[in-house]
C-alpha cells in the first residue's frame, strides 16, 4: 500500500530501535514514504521495554511503551529473525525493492548477520542507507555503547548549560535522539536528492554526538575563537537583564522573563511598577536586586495569565510548561498539533504533528504505531510474494510471529 | 559558489536572516547548493549582531556565530522592501525561499514556478501565540525543556544559546528539502508556501512528556541536577582527573556497573533491578557511586566499562572538546575563514559518502556579493 503524501512512491526499510532511527523514519513517514519497521520477536526494537519478563510479555507490555508509540506512526510493522539464513534472505528481498534503508545497529552487527552496506548495496545499487551510531562509523568510539544521554555528556554541551557551583549540567534524559533522528532525516532527503538527481545511491552515516555540536555552537565557538569557554551564568544572559525564571503563584510554577531591548524593559517597568534602574549596564551590574525586584512582582501572579499580559506589552515571556500543560495548551490545541488516534492495548491516545505543515493544517496521520508483526502477511504476501502457506511456515519456525519471546 | 555536493544546482534565498533560517540555508550550502543571504544594508542579518565576537574584528564581520551559520553564502545588501525588483532578479529561477513571513508564493511565481517559499517562525503563522516574541528561553520553556532541569528546590534552569533556533532550523531543512524532492519526484508541482514551527520542532524532545501528562492528568517533578525519571544512575560525575558521562539502564548494565566500581554488594538488590527502583534509592547509591568514581580516572572508567558495554563517557570540557581522540579522528570540527580570521567550527554533522558535504571554507562580508547577483 502506498499512501498519499509528497514522497509516496518511496519505500523505506527501517530496522533501526529506540530513538533516534525511528524518528528519522518517522519523517519520511509522515511525508508519505512507506516505511515498513522491521523487528524480531526475540530482537524487538528496545523501546517497546528494556526489562522485558514473561508477565511483561503476557500483559502486551511490549505494546505499551508511549515512547515506542510516538516516533513509530504511520509505519508497517514486520518481525523476522535476521540471525536464520530464511529471514537474510527475506530482508534481503524486500531491499532489493525498497529506496532506503535506515539501521542503528552497533557496530559490527550487520556485517556479523551479512546485512550491511556492501552486501545491500550489491542487491540495490541505487540503495540509500544510514547508519546512525552514536560517535559515527569510524574512529577510536566506533563500537561504544551509548544513549541519547551518554551523547548529550561526550559532546561536551553539559559544561555550558547550569550555574558554575554545579556540576556539569545535563539538559535531557536523552538529549541526542532526537536531534540524531532529525539529522537522520536530512541526511536522507539530501541523499535522495542527490539519487533523484544522479541515479546514484550511497551510503550515509552520522554521529549523533556530533549532531548536538551545533546546538552549543555559540559556546564551542567562544573557545574557538577566544580561547575562553562563556561562564555558567544559570538563567542569566551576560547581555541582557532581566533574564530568569521567576516564581508564580501554585505549587512549582514559573514563568521565564527573557528581555532583550530597553524597549521591552521599558514595557515591562511600566506594566510591573519596577523602576530605578538606568540602563542595562546598570541592570546587569544590579542583577541580584533586579532579579528579586522581578520575583516579588511574579510571586502572587498565575503564570500563564502573566505570559499573556506581558507578551500583549510586547515583553518575551513563557510559563515554565509540564507534559500536562503540553497535552492542554491553547496554541497546540488551536493549530490542531495532537491529533487524538485509538490503538490496541492503550487506547486513545494524542499524537503529535509533524513540525511543518502547508497550509493551515497539520499532515495527516492515518495509522498509529504498529504492533509487533501486526503487518506480516501484506507485507510477506504483497511485497515479497509468498504464499499463504509459505507464510505459515514462517511463523511455525519462528522466523515471523506477532508476540515478543525472552532470548 | 562549488558545482559539487549533494545539492548542487540547487538555488536558495535567505531573506529572513534568522538563526534558524541561517542554519537551514547552511545545510544547503554544506551540500553544495548555491545560497545567497540577502541582507538589509544598514548592518546586515541579525545573526551579525549575535556573540560570540570574533577579538578585534569590526562590525557586523565581527560575529563568529553568523560565520558558521553563512560559511559558503553569497551576500548581497538589498532591502526588500525598497528594492522589489532586484529580490525578483535574484530570485529567478530559484528552488527555495526561506522566509520569516513576509512573503509569499506569489511575490515570486513568475520568476520561480516551482519555488518553495520556506517560512520559519517561532509559533507558526497562525494559533493564540502566533504574534508572540519568542527566543530560545521562552520556547524551551513552552515546550517543557526547562521544568526538569535544575535544582529540587528551583528556580528550574534555561539552556543558555541557540540550541531552539538549530532544531526549528533543521525541522524547517527536512520540510523544505522534502518539498523540492517532491518536485524532482513529480510528486509536487508549481509553488508552495511551507510553514515550520521552532516551538513545534523543539517539541521533539517532549512531546513523549504531553502523552504521560494526558493520560496521567498528573506533572512529574524536578528531581534535581543531572536527574531525569525514569533512569538511574544516570549522570555527570567527578572522576579524579575530570568528569564522566553515566547510564546504566539495563539490568545487564547495573551489574556491570556494580561490578566495576566494585560494589557488587548492589548488583543482586532486588529492588535494584529496575532504572526506576534504583531512582527511588537514589539516596542511599549516589553518595557509594559519587565516592567511588571520585578516586578513578575518567578515560580507565570509560575503557574498562565500554568493555563491559556500560554506556559511558567523557565529558570534555569546551577546551578539550576540540582534541578528544574521537572528534579529532572523524574531523569534526573544520577551518573557516571570515575576513582574515581563521577558526575552527562543527563541521555537517551527517556525512555522505558519495557526495560528501563541503569542508571549511569563507564567510562573505556584507554586500560582497553585490556585483555578482545585483549587477
Amino acid at each position: 500500500m502506498t499512501r498519499p503524501g509528497i514522497l509516496a512512491g518511496l519505500r523505506v526499510v527501517d530496522l533501526s530501535m529506540g530513538w533516534a532511527g525511528p524518528l528519522a523514519a518517522r519523517h519520511l513517514a509522515d511525508m508519505g514514504a512507506d516505511v515498513i519497521k522491521v523487528e524480531g520477536c526475540v530482537r524487538f526494537d528496545w523501546w517497546r521495554g528494556w526489562e522485558a519478563t514473561q508477565g511483561w510479555i503476557d500483559s502486551h507490555g511490549a505494546e505499551k511503551n508511549p515512547a515506542f508509540n510516538m516516533v513509530n506512526r504511520n509505519k508497517r510493522d514486520l518481525t523476522l529473525d535476521l540471525s536464520t539464513p530464511v529471514g537474510s534472505e527475506l530482508l534481503k528481498r524486500l531491499v532489493a525493492i525498497s529506496d532506503v534503508v535506515v539501521e542503528n545497529y552497533s557496530a559490527g552487527v550487520l556485517p556479523k548477520l551479512g546485512l550491511d552496506y556492501p552486501v545491500l548495496s550489491g542487491i540495490n545499487p541505487a540503495l540509500v542507507m544510514i547508519s546512525m551510531p552514536a560517535f559515527g562509523t569510524d574512529g577510536p568510539w566506533s563500537s561504544y555503547r551509548a544513549y541519547g544521554s551518554t551523547v548529550e555528556q561526550a559532546s561536551g554541551l553539559p559544561h555550558l548549560a547550569g550555574e558554575s557551583d554545579y556540576p556539569p549540567t545535563m539538559v535531557h534524559v536523552a538529549l541526542g535522539d532526537s536531534v540524531g533522528g532529525l539529522n537522520g532525516a536530512a541526511a536522507l532527503l539530501t541523499a535522495l536528492y542527490a539519487k533523484q538527481r544522479t541515479g546514484q545511491g550511497q551510503h550515509l552515516e552520522l554521529s549523533q554526538s556530533e549532531c548536538l555540536f551545533p546546538l552549543g555552537a555559540q559556546g564551542i565557538l567562544a573557545q574557538s575563537v577566544t580561547g575562553r569557554p562563556p561562564p555558567r551564568l544559570g538563567n542569566r544572559s551576560p547581555r541582557y537583564a532581566p533574564h530568569g525564571v521567576y516564581r508564580c503563584v501554585g505549587e512549582d510554577e514559573w514563568i521565564t522573563i527573557a528581555v532583550q531591548s530597553e524597549d521591552e524593559w521599558e514595557a515591562l517597568s511600566a506594566f510591573s511598577g519596577i523602576d530605578g534602574f538606568v540602563d542595562v549596564a546598570d541592570r546587569l551590574r544590579r542583577n541580584d536586586e533586579l532579579d528579586a525586584a522581578i520575583a516579588d512582582f511574579t510571586e502572587g501572579q498565575v503564570a500563564e495569565v502573566l505570559m499573556l499580559e506581558l507578551q500583549a506589552v510586547g515583553v518575551h515571556a513563557g510559563y515554565v510548561a509540564s507534559g500536562l500543560e503540553l497535552a492542554t495548551d491553547p496554541h497546540l490545541a488551536g493549530r490542531g498539533f495532537w491529533k487524538l488516534m485509538e490503538r490496541d492495548h492503550v487506547g486513545v491516545l494524542p499524537h503529535p504533528a509533524a513540525p511543518y505543515r502547508v497550509g493551515d493544517e497539520p499532515f495527516d496521520i492515518d495509522r498509529p504505531a504498529p504492533t509487533l508483526g501486526q503487518h506480516n502477511r501484506e507485507l510477506l504476501r504483497d511485497l515479497i510474494g509468498l504464499s499463504e502457506a509459505e507464510i505459515d511456515d514462517l511463523e511455525r519456525e519462528g522466523i515471523i510471529g506477532t508476540k515478543p519471546r525472552l532470548p | 559558489m562549488t558545482t559539487k555536493g549533494a545539492l548542487a544546482g540547487l538555488k536558495v534565498l535567505d531573506v529572513a536572516g534568522s538563526i534558524a533560517s541561517a542554519y537551514c540555508g547552511k545545510l544547503f550550502a554544506d551540500h553544495g547548493a548555491q545560497v545567497v543571504n540577502v541582507e538589509p544594508p544598514d548592518g546586515g542579518f541579525e545573526t551579525r549582531r549575535e556573540p560570540p565576537f570574533i577579538p578585534g574584528a569590526d562590525a557586523p564581520e565581527s560575529s563568529a556565530l553568523h560565520a558558521y551559520l553563512s560559511t559558503n553564502k553569497a551576500s548581497v545588501a538589498l532591502d526588500v522592501a525598497l528594492e522589489p525588483e532586484p529580490l525578483l532578479r535574484l530570485a529567478r529561477d530559484c528552488d527555495v525561499v526561506l522566509d520569516d513571513g513576509r512573503f509569499d508564493c506569489t511575490a515570486f511565481t513568475e520568476v520561480a514556478p516551482e519555488v518553495v517559499v520556506s517560512t520559519i517562525t517561532w509559533f507558526g503563522r497562525h494559533g493564540p501565540y502566533a504574534d508572540f516574541k519568542g527566543s530560545g528561553a521562552v520556547c524551551w520553556s513552552l515546550v517543557g525543556m526547562v521544568r526538569n532541569v535544575g535544582p529540587e528546590q528551583g528556580p528550574p534552569w534555561v539552556a543558555p544559546g541557540c540550541g531552539a533556533e538549530i532544531v526549528g532550523g533543521l525541522a524547517a531543512y527536512i520540510a523544505t528539502l522534502g518539498q523540492v524532492l517532491a518536485r524532482r519526484m513529480g510528486n509536487a508541482t508549481g509553488p508552495v508556501r511551507l510553514d515550520t514551527s521552532i516551538h513545534e520542532a523543539n517539541l521533539c524532545f517532549t512531546e513523549v512528556g504531553g502523552v504521560g501528562g494526558y493520560r496521567s492528568g498528573r506533572r512529574g517533578k524536578r528531581l534535581g541536577v543531572n536527574r531525569f525519571a525514569p533512569t538511574y544512575p544516570l549522570g555527570v560525575y567527578a572522576c579524579a582527573d575530570g568528569w564522566l558521562g553515566v547510564t546504566a539502564l539495563t539490568p545487564r548494565q547495573w551489574k556491570n556497573f556494580c561490578s566495576l566500581l566494585a560494589m557488587d554488594q548492589y548488583a543482586d538488590e532486588p529492588g535494584y533491578q529496575t532504572a526506576i527502583g534504583r531512582l527511588m534509592h537514589y539516596d542511599t547509591l549516589e553518595p557509594i557511586i559519587r565516592s567511588r568514581v571520585r578516586k578513578r580516572s575518567a578515560g580507565e572508567l570509560v575503557t574498562r566499562g565500554q568493555s563491559l558495554r556500560i554506556p559511558l563517557a567523557p565529558v570534555p570540557t569546551m577546551e578539550e572538546l576540540f582534541s578528544v581522540d574521537q572528534y579529532v579522528h572523524r574531523g569534526a570540527f573544520t577551518q573557516i575563514s571570515c575576513n582574515g580570521t581563521d577558526f575552527q567550527v562543527p563541521a555537517t554533522p551527517f556525512r555522505l559518502f558519495r557526495t560528501p558535504a563541503v569542508a571549511g571554507g569563507a564567510v562573505a562580508r556584507l554586500g560582497e556579493s553585490d556585483s555578482e547577483y545585483l549587477a
